[in-house]
């Protein structure tokens, strides 16, 4: 053990504190929202003091970055406490926390050290010592810095079970303001080998998923009219959004814990970031770059992250405005829309509406806004049409075409399917009636939604005082002093 | 008739083959908790394994092997009174067949479903609440794993795979000392034995080093403005305190 390893520990820890993409059980989240509250199946280790789960030991192995990312407080022309792990250091660390059940993995991450390649190449030898030297079987989740090569990049796939490079900001001009030094061909091109190899790696074990590949060459897309361009095409697997909804997050230990951990290419996929509500771009951008995302590099998740205000600059929002949690938020649902429930972009955000109402669940918008397809009868829609009605979810639905085959359903038997009925009756028909009362006009239903949702946000403020908000953050941030923390991921 | 057993799955099976075979059962002790003046009131069963193997496997057969190992996990548990609990769930197994399990708003199915899972979740939760040390064989000078619990539910067995699985390569123990028991496993292959006395083991040198680390870590993951020490509690009951190095004083 060094004998600086404990201030390293600390300092790297705090930094990697709120990054929200750790994704191996949705816990690490700042703000413990609706979404991924399915996902917390894995083992926890431990709940810090303000009642968090941790499972895995998240920590960057340098905070001492050349890049200067406006947004950052570990960019370069900040000051504060500059540490760096040795790879030997953090891999006995790691294993030693391991061995003592103390955490079930690494999430590692780091600020661009000297160049990108130098910054892999700790990383890598970190990995490759607790893999090789220490082996170790559990979870490691590896984030990339952009501009890597691709030999580097390869061999830390083959040490990790998840990947991710962060896509940072919805478009290129916002990325080329705020990060500068972060090139978006630098940040696609690892994305698009992940994906490659991974299909790679599918065509070569599984059969009959030839069809869903897609010539790899050149395409030139500009990502979903959102200004980031690829420069080359992913070969995205087709329909990845709208087909079958994929189970993806969850268990640990189930996401293919390899025991002989050299023979397979980031097992768990790869995951990726966006940072919300530092650049001007509507929702419906935000959107539309996470479709294309999921598109075209078969995302497991894209991550959401309210953007702190720590940073004084005139490009960024003022260090008064609170962080956008509650859009956060809603773009989590928009975002589940999107996986699980068969909605594109579009269809959820138009051009005359380009930003999310943050008071209403997008689903429940899209039914006010199509208020004419309604009421769905359910005795006769089919599964698309099922979970278009706000109220009814994925499994709900099966369970009304289940019941469908044998008799038909009624009324009463909807509410122990899981239907949500104070918000579906209103916008379906069970044996051709209608049990929504009078109020079907658009206005008037998202009163009475409005009123439902505050009621049920107060019970849950109430049901949850571990929820972070802004004040909480700004303050644990050391208030407007300098702040030691990189809120917006410290690294890549 | 009371009948007095000794506290082990076998002769619990075997007080229920004489409920059915000498005289009905009014209740079923453990010999520990059995107080001596009823005792002329009781018979002190001797465990017979042929006995117990036939109450088993008529409760597989005519039952089912899935309820077999849930009056197991019950047996297993804390919950009080269990025995005449597992004897009543046997009866009217006996009585329902295998779809005893759906019968949930049955009292005598609800009390073996709530025990079951109270032995589900503490597995769960000592999967990541379990803390070792790392020590040294007193004799030897072997390094091995070493952990102290003090468990609600007698689970050792169950959490024994989850453990062996992760420590291949590493001898471990893991010691509740409540009861007097220990899990040793090394190399995938485990064994529940009794463990009364302290092990003849010391820390090694570097132990206090990386408990002072996680601590160090721990205290640093917290955001201390939004200290919520209840749902901290709710997860963690306050129980398991003292073996977890990041809460307990070192
Ligand atoms: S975001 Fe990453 S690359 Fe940018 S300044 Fe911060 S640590 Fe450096």
């Amino acid at each position: 053990m060094e004998s600086g390893t404990f201030e390293k520990l600390t300092v790297l820890g705090e930094s990697a504190k709120y990054d929200v993409s750790c994704s191996s059980s949705g816990h690490a989240r700042v703000n413990v929202g609706r979404i991924g509250s399915a996902a917390c199946a894995g083992i926890c280790h431990t709940w810090t003091s303000d009642g968090r789960c941790l499972s895995l030991l998240k920590v960057l192995l340098s905070n001492d970055c050349v890049y200067d990312c406006k947004y950052c407080v570990n960019r370069r022309t900040a000051d504060g406490a500059r540490r760096t792990f040795e790879p030997k250091e953090l891999a006995e660390l790691t294993i030693e926390f391991y061995r003592r059940n103390y955490i079930e993995g690494l999430f590692l991450s780091s600020a661009v050290l000297v160049s990108p390649d130098h910054t892999a190449e700790r990383m890598y030898e970190c990995l490759w010592l607790l893999r090789e030297v220490h082996g170790f079987a559990g979870y490691i989740h590896a984030k990339i810095v952009p501009g890597v090569s691709p030999e580097l990049l390869t061999q830390i796939g083959l040490v990790a079970d998840r990947l991710s490079v962060n896509i940072e900001m919805p478009t290129s001009q916002s990325l080329s303001l705020l990060a500068p030094q972060k090139k978006p061909e630098a940040i696609f091109a690892p994305m698009t080998q992940i994906t490659r190899t991974q299909m790679e790696q599918r065509t070569l074990k599984a059969a009959g998923n030839m069809q869903r590949l897609r010539p790899a060459g050149y395409e030139g897309i500009d990502m979903g009219g959102t200004g980031l361009y690829v420069g080359e095409g992913a070969g995205g697997e087709a329909g990845a959004l709208t087909s079958t909804p994929r189970k993806t997050g969850g268990h640990i230990v189930s996401e293919s814990r390899r025991k002989t951990w050299n023979e397979k290419f980031a097992p768990a996929g790869q995951t990726t970031q966006m940072l919300i509500g530092a650049s001007p771009e509507s929702d419906r951008q935000i959107l539309h770059m996470s479709e294309a995302l999921y598109r075209r590099f078969t995302m497991k998740r894209v991550y959401f992250s309210a953007y702190i205000p720590v940073v004084d600059a005139p490009e960024l929002p003022s260090l008064l405005s609170p962080p956008p949690l509650r859009r956060e938020h809603r773009l989590y649902q928009a975002d589940w829309l999107l996986r699980f429930y068969g909605f594109s972009a579009d269809e959820i955000l138009t051009e005359t509406e380009p930003n999310l109402d943050y008071d209403l669940d997008p689903k429940v918008i899209w039914a006010l806004r199509h208020i004419d397809a309604f009421p769905i009868e359910v005795n006769t829609a089919s599964e698309a049409e099922l979970l278009r009605i706000p109220g009814i979810g994925n499994v709900s639905a099966r369970r009304i075409l289940r019941q469908r085959r044998v008799q038909k359903v009624r009324y009463e038997d909807l509410k122990k399917m899981g239907v949500v009925m104070k918000r579906a009756r209103y916008f379906l028909t069970c044996g051709g009636r209608y049990h929504g009362g009078k109020e079907q006009e658009a206005e008037k239903l998202r009163t009475v939604f409005m009123l439902e949702s505050r009621a049920a946000e107060d019970a849950a403020a109430l049901m949850n005082p571990g929820t972070l908000n802004a004040a909480d953050i700004r303050r644990a941030l050391g208030g407007g002093e300098k702040p030691q923390i990189s809120l917006f991921e410290a690294s890549l | 008739m009371n009948y007095i057993y000794d506290n082990t799955y076998e002769g619990f099976l075997t007080c229920a083959y004489h409920h059915w075979y000498t005289e009905k059962a009014e209740g079923i002790f453990p010999d520990e908790l059995y107080q001596l003046d009823l005792c002329r009131y009781a018979m002190s069963v001797e465990t017979d394994a042929a006995k117990a193997e036939r109450v088993l496997d008529a409760v597989n057969a005519r039952i089912s092997t899935w309820d077999a190992e849930r009056i197991y996990k019950v047996f297993c548990s804390n919950e009080p009174e269990k025995e005449m609990k597992m004897l009543r769930y046997i009866a009217l197994g006996f009585r329902h067949g295998p779809k005893i399990r759906l019968m949930h708003g049955d009292p005598v199915v609800k009390a073996a479903e709530a025990a079951e899972q109270r032995v589900g979740r503490e597995v769960h939760r000592l999967c990541g609440l379990v803390r070792f040390s790392e020590a040294r064989d007193g004799i030897s000078g072997n390094t091995l794993l070493y952990a102290k619990v003090e468990l609600d539910n007698d689970v050792l067995e169950f959490i024994a795979p989850h453990f062996s699985d992760r420590y291949k390569s590493e001898p471990f123990v893991i010691h509740d000392v409540s009861r007097g028991k220990g899990l040793f496993a090394y190399g995938g292959e485990w064994e529940v034995m009794p463990l009364e006395a302290a092990l003849p083991i010391e820390a090694s040198e570097d132990e206090h080093g990386y408990r002072l680390l996680w601590k160090g870590y721990f205290d640093a993951m917290g955001i201390r403005e939004r200290a919520n020490p209840k749902t901290q509690r709710g997860f963690m009951p306050a129980r398991y305190w003292k073996h977890l190095p990041e809460v307990s004083g070192l």
